[in-house]
């Protein structure tokens, strides 16, 4: 040994780092020599650097690293000792047994040389160097030893010497992986040396090398203690780990398990158990990789069934993991290595999940997770890539096929596949799927959907959740694509399960998977992070054909909805089934979802198959969750400020419904009452003014009769303070909104109502960009600037301020316009929906007969209708914002910035909306005049038709703006 | 009933119930929270408890320390799930018991019982473990829409009957039992006294005397009463002066109001609470928000909170809103404290923390706040069934008292009683 040590030849080119004032510096590189003195080993670096060529020779200028061998004087125990050369004033640290002579300043200084070199190191070569209160010498030579390893990092181990008088002695040097055979060699012989006594004490522990005992019932106990010690410091665990794996002492081990036990011994039972748990927890790669092989496991897990915090169970890890027929195949896979990964990738995650579940640390947890991680995405790799396997795997799905079993089997593989691909990198998961995709995995899925049992079916609503949840967006090009050829697209055969479905947790899932399926707002989210194979045909195929994606979803809205269409055909709710009750709440709450997304695109649905009044006769069901899945439908029409979803409110009797359910919980304090009260807060917060004007003409008595809270005799304040000022009022209320709006939308938590789903988006939000805070810091901090908000209600507000110029006119303006002055701002109602809500016109109690509106004078009008505009202009602040917040929000907000460029889609998507809705319009204006003596009631009647639609218009583009 | 009660009698043994059972406790717990009100009203006594996260066996040891269910009155303050390895027996014991003894157990809803926060830290993937799929994570979130926002506990009394143990006796004797009132006391698991703060009802300047043998007081606990006193001795007309009838003063005992994290600057007034649809998921701003995220911290007014949700309050906020409220104090859970629970602001706030050694690795105590029945009328609480305008009813907030707290702090569970982890493998295999 001492042999190896001879110098080679003379110099070594070495990278020099001068220490100084706490600072690394790269003094370039340069030449050092080594030498053996006397009883210490010394391994220095001179300042000899070329770069450096002002630096002194002398030793004051230099500073060293390193390396440190224990000596050379072997079976010598006194000369077991290394030095450190420092730099400055070429202080010698020695590290070896402190003796007496030792002085605590030198500890210090040499602690504090360590922890500054392992902060270096990990600084400039990522090297950790495990964090300990103490950097051991062994700590250090590890982290050199690996950089060693690196590539291009001119640093070799290399040691010089000094003497102490600066003068450059020795003539050696060794190249680090001479050096840490070195190493091992000393340190082994030094631990035989000085075993009986010190061989674990505290100082020797840099040198530690560890040999265990030869595995034996009898020296068990000896064993446990070493390795019990080892696992103490970072150093003896390495040298535990790196004599395990050279002796390959585990497999030494295990048989003495089955020795144990045919001896009944439980102690030796207990002790193999608290061995093996330390040598698991040792947390070395191949350790973990040594047990779950196939000729030790059995052993391994034998050995921790006997768990002596548990003395009198016993696991049965052993029979669980030596079940072969526990692992099927569908396809049988041929390549033996990726068998082989199959069956270690399952051992591993019992013995996380199981065995280890209780005592696992974080590091080890950590070791074990990227290991079974590794080794999946090797096995997802190998399947993908392997055509004649996918080929075989789908084609047990062939209808000509009647092995059942298999076709289960088939699908709990593929749910398995997909359940991996959650955690493979996005490029890779999609190249997965779309492998299955093209393969026929929808055929699978409607497969699996429609099975008997409500277990398969689970599983095969959560392939395709996977799914969802890694494209939406592709997913719903699928289904375009289906209904384009003429096939059954996916989402019918859903929409049908939907309506059958009896296992409760399957029918949530399958509302889910709907309503993202039809989501019909497309969200652009960034391409890059879903660029599958047929990413840009799919994108394109939507943007371009938007009527087509307008037909089908109205189709399928018409097919989903048709059960609560055929509410109409019941006279009572009282008979309620379970089953329908869930039914129709996951309807209403996929319809309140629609309605949110897309404003306009649900529409249609919502008019045609005139879904608003048989939500609103929900609201009379006795179940009460019912009640409140269509009082948040409502809710969410409100905060919409859509003229014609405000129109749909305004009729069918829906806010008598309402305060019905008030008037019914009314002394009561519960959650009914709460989300009532909510509503009309909120209308009265907002100052919604059709709907205050609506409510209280006519509901007034109600109203009247609920006094329990100020809420409603508020709104009838507000109502009567209108009347007196008429279109002014209505002109400051509208600026008024304006300045309010801004302060008012963050405070209205109400915002977030009802998104129940957890996708991608909302944990992007959660993730949460540096810009998204922000701009929530500033409107925080804007909120808790003005703390006020608790006492501004909006009563404390004025409600109107009075506009000198205007003074005059809003004398002339009787009181009894008002009625219609409000109705300027519904929508036109379109023909049908008025002829539809006769029938429940007849049934509306108020209201019909009196406030008959007195003509007004043309001019006026006229001028009005200019203010109106204006006002339009202004409002282009309020609702915007509010819109565009209101359905970026709900789409599981976006970022504030990709908002923008929804909006702008949206108005891109304007262009052919309007056209749709432009013509039921002017069949309103036409019908307008004809109808206005008999129903002077009716808002779309009263209004000029030209402002109306104009202003509609521009309503729905300041919407797009957003 | 009796399923009902099997139900509990497993899960009190941590094993899990079969999936359908977890579907109708769910449905049948909806039904009775559904009639909650936002602000539901607990009449004392009643056992105050904080976070649980999941640590099952801790809570075990909280209902070892502060009584058994039908025996004692508990009312959770919410995050029941997340973070320990039992969240699902956790929470699916609590809500057994509510569902069992409606009246007797009351739970609230913390910011963890969310959809978004259980799907990160932990919650969800406990239940796709535990039963194969998210069926049950969906019908406990389902649950989660419906929980009350936070509770107001009428009926306190304001003085605690002092705790005869030994360790109390023995080192007593000089403090002035006579003439104060026991205000604050906080025994350890075993049931023994540590430290102990008494309300004087005469208007002498030393208010409070502090029991000597205090073990390190986890807040200015010494110092508060004493600073609280102008504004409580300050009433003397109230009764409060009055010689030796204690029982006059008890009368005029504040509320407490129960709440996840805090205050929010758009409520300031409990009645305000009311006017929230709470079933919802918990919103990202707004009041419900804030109620669920909220901390106190020594500032003035309102703060940004770090935690990027609710506000940061200071003591200003608190005085005002239990003044207008009516309200002696405001307890809440929320924020890790290593002692158990912290009061601040002058006895204004409490933090009450029930996690002991929180994940398993944090070291700190526990402790459960118990507020006692005001025998002194009867039994009978001037209060207006959950009617609006309640806080009308209360006179002159002036005269609020604090109530008695006694606060019983105990540490994690022993290891012994963790039993055998119980993850569950997967039956097959094909990857």
């Amino acid at each position: 040994m001492a042999l190896d040590l001879q110098p080679p030849d003379g110099r070594k080119r070495v990278k020099v780092y001068e220490l100084r004032n706490n600072d690394w510096f790269d003094r370039g590189t340069g030449f050092c020599t080594g030498t053996i003195m006397g009883v210490s080993f010394h391994f220095l670096v001179p300042a000899c650097a070329a770069s450096v060529a002002t630096a002194t020779t002398r030793a004051r200028a230099v500073s060293s690293v390193f390396l440190f061998p224990p000596p050379l004087g072997i079976g010598n125990p006194s000369l077991t000792r290394a030095t450190l050369i420092t730099g400055g004033t070429a202080n010698i640290c020695r590290i070896g047994r402190p003796t007496a002579a030792r002085s605590a300043r030198d500890q210090d200084h040499q602690g504090r040389w360590l922890s500054k070199t392992a902060r270096f190191l990990s600084h400039h070569f990522r090297l950790t160097v495990a964090p300990k209160r103490e950097y051991g010498l062994t700590d250090l030579y590890h982290a050199i030893r690996d950089l060693d390893c690196l590539d291009g990092t001119e640093w070799h181990g290399y040691g010089a010497e000094f003497s102490r008088g600066g003068g450059m002695r020795g003539d050696m040097v060794r190249p680090l992986p001479i050096a840490r055979d070195f190493v091992n060699t000393v340190q082994q012989h030094l631990l035989s040396i000085a075993a009986a006594d010190d061989a674990l004490s505290d100082d020797l522990d840099s040198y530690q090398s560890i040999v265990l005992p030869s595995p034996d019932l009898g020296n068990l106990p000896e064993i446990e203690q070493i390795v019990r010690a080892a696992s103490m410091t970072q150093n003896g665990r390495d040298a535990l780990s790196k004599f395990l794996i050279r002796d390959d002492y585990i497999n030494r081990l295990v048989p003495l398990v089955s020795t144990a036990e045919d001896l009944e011994s439980l102690t030796d039972l207990h002790r193999l158990c608290n061995i093996m748990k330390s040598l698991i927890l040792l947390n070395d790669n191949a350790i973990i990789e040594m047990v779950v092989s196939d000729h030790i496991i059995l052993g391994v897990v034998g050995a921790l069934e006997y768990d002596p915090e548990f003395p009198t169970h016993k696991a049965n890890h052993r029979q669980y993991l030596a079940d072969q027929t526990r692992y099927k195949e569908v396809v049988p896979i041929k390549d033996n290595q990726i068998r082989r990964k199959i069956r270690s990738t399952w051992r591993l995650q019992y013995l996380k999940d199981v065995v280890l579940a209780r005592i696992l640390d974080d590091p080890t947890f950590s070791v074990l997770n990227s290991l079974i991680f590794f080794n999946q995405m090797e096995i997802v790799n190998h399947i993908q890539s392997n055509a004649l396997f996918l080929r075989e795997l789908f084609s047990v799905f062939d209808p000509r096929n009647t092995d059942g079993k298999r076709k289960d089997d088939a699908v709990q593989f593929l749910h398995q596949c997909a359940g991996i691909a959650k955690n493979l990198q996005a490029p890779s998961r999609a190249q997965l799927f779309g492998n299955f995709i093209s393969h026929g995995l929808f055929a699978v899925i409607a497969f699996a959907v429609k099975h008997p049992n409500p277990a398969m079916r689970t599983t095969g609503i959560d392939i395709l959740v996977a799914l969802l949840d890694h494209d939406p967006v592709m997913m719903r090009g699928y289904m375009l694509k289906a209904v384009n050829e003429k096939k059954t697209p996916l989402t019918d055969t859903l929409i049908d399960l939907l309506h059958a479905e009896t296992d409760l947790g399957v029918k949530n899932q399958l509302a889910d998977a709907i309503k993202i399926l039809l989501d019909p707002q497309i969200p652009l989210q960034d391409p890059l992070a879903r660029a599958g194979p047929d990413f840009f045909k799919v994108r394109s195929s939507n943007l371009l054909s938007d009527a087509f994606v307008q037909q089908h979803f109205d189709e399928s809205s018409k097919r989903l909805f048709q059960p609560l269409k055929q509410l109409a055909n019941r006279a009572s709710l009282n008979d309620l089934t379970f089953q329908e009750v869930t039914l129709y709440s996951h309807l209403v709450d996929i319809l309140t979802f629609f309605v949110r997304q897309h404003l306009f695109r649900t529409r249609n649905a919502i008019h045609s198959e005139q879904l608003a009044p048989r939500v609103a006769q929900l609201l009379t069901a006795p179940q009460k969750p019912v009640k409140l899945v269509a009082l948040k439908f409502f809710r969410t029409l409100i905060s919409l400020q859509d003229t014609f979803y405000q129109a749909l409110m305004t009729h069918n009797n829906t806010f008598g419904l309402i305060l019905d359910i008030v008037l019914e919980t009314m002394p009561r304090d519960n959650l009914l009452n709460s989300a009532c009260l909510e509503l009309f807060e909120f209308i009265k917060r907002e100052n919604i003014k059709p709907f205050i004007v609506h409510v209280v003409e006519k509901y007034r008595e109600k109203l009247e009769r609920i006094t329990y809270v100020d809420t409603f005799q508020n709104l009838t304040l507000r109502y009567d303070q209108m009347q007196g000022y008429g279109a002014e009022a209505e002109s400051t209320l509208f600026s008024q909104d304006e300045d309010d709006t801004p302060r008012q939308m963050p405070l209205n938590g109400q915002r977030w109502q009802g998104v129940k789903e957890m996708d991608a988006t909302e944990e992007e939000y959660f993730a949460g960009s540096d810009d998204e805070d922000e701009w929530q810091q500033e409107n925080r901090a804007a909120l808790a600037a003005g703390t006020v908000y608790g006492t501004a209600s909006p009563l404390v507000k004025p409600l109107v301020d009075y506009p000198d110029d205007d003074d005059e006119d809003a004398m002339d303006i009787k009181p009894e316009d008002n009625p219609e002055q409000a109705a300027e701002d519904q929508p036109l109602n379109v023909a049908e929906v008025q002829c539809e809500d006769a029938s429940e016109a007849a049934g509306m109690p108020a209201s019909l007969t009196h406030n008959l509106p007195v003509p007004e004078r043309l001019a006026e009008k006229r001028r009005r209708e200019e203010e109106d505009e204006d006002e339009l202009v202004k409002l282009a602040t309020g609702p915007k914002r509010r819109s565009s917040t209101s359905s970026n929000s709900s789409a599981g907000s976006i970022h504030r910035k990709k908002a923008v460029s929804i909006g702008s889609v949206v108005s891109a998507e304007k262009g052919t909306m309007l056209g749709a809705n432009v013509a039921p319009k002017r069949i309103a204006i036409n019908l307008g005049p004809a109808v206005k003596p008999s129903v002077p009631d009716d808002p779309s009647c009263e209004d000029t038709p030209s402002s109306n639609s104009e202003k509609e218009n521009h309503r729905d583009d300041s919407q797009g703006e957003g | 009933m009796s399923d009902l009660d099997r139900a509990i009698e497993q899960l009190r043994a941590c094993r899990l119930i079969p999936e359908s059972q977890v579907r109708e406790l769910c449905y049948k717990a909806r039904e009775l929270l559904i009639e909650e009100g936002n602000v539901v009203s607990v009449d004392a006594p009643v056992t105050i408890c904080g976070d649980i996260h999941g640590q099952f066996h801790d809570l075990m040891e909280l209902f070892r320390v502060g009584g058994d269910v039908p025996d004692t009155n508990y009312l959770f303050m919410g995050d029941f799930v997340d973070r320990g390895f039992y969240s699902l027996e956790s929470f699916l014991l609590l809500l057994c018991l509510k569902v069992r003894y409606p009246d007797r157990i009351t739970l609230i809803r913390g910011n963890h019982e969310s959809r978004q926060i259980t799907t990160v830290y932990g919650f969800y993937d406990e239940c796709i473990r535990k039963y194969g799929s998210a069926n049950v994570w969906r019908y406990c979130c389902e649950v989660f829409d419906y929980l009350a926002l936070g509770a107001i506990v009428l009926g306190a009394s304001s003085g605690l009957e002092p705790t005869t143990s030994y360790a109390n006796e023995t080192t007593q004797s000089s403090l002035p039992i006579d003439d104060g009132e026991l205000e604050t006391e906080v025994l350890n698991s075993q049931g023994e006294v540590t430290f102990s703060t008494y309300r004087q009802r005469q208007r002498t300047s030393s208010d409070t005397s502090t029991d000597s043998r205090a073990i390190s007081p986890p807040r200015d606990i010494s110092a508060a009463p004493g600073q609280a006193t102008p504004s409580r001795t300050g009433a003397p007309g109230t009764g409060a002066s009055g010689d030796g009838n204690g029982s006059a003063t008890t009368s005029r005992t504040g509320a407490v109001l129960c709440v996840h994290g805090g205050l929010s600057p758009l409520i300031d007034s409990v009645d305000k609470i009311r006017l929230i649809d709470r079933k919802q998921e918990v919103p990202h701003e707004g009041a419900m928000c804030d109620l669920l995220w909220s901390d106190p911290d020594e500032i003035e007014g309102w703060g940004l909170s770090p935690r990027g949700a609710g506000f940061l309050f200071g003591s200003d906020i608190v005085k005002q809103f239990n003044h207008l409220n009516g309200l002696s104090l405001v307890a809440r859970a929320h924020q890790l404290v290593m002692e158990g629970y912290k009061e601040m602001f002058d006895g204004g706030i409490v933090t009450v923390w029930s996690a002991p050694n929180y994940c398993y690795r944090c070291g700190n105590v526990a402790a459960i706040l118990e507020l006692g029945e005001d025998a002194s009328n009867g039994g009978c609480v001037a209060r207006s069934n959950g009617e609006y305008g309640r806080s009308n009813g209360v006179t002159d907030a002036n005269t609020v008292i604090s109530p008695g707290r006694r606060y019983r702090v105990f540490e994690a569970a022993a290891q012994d009683t963790r039993g055998m982890p119980a993850k569950k493998p997967v039956a097959d295999y094909f990857l």
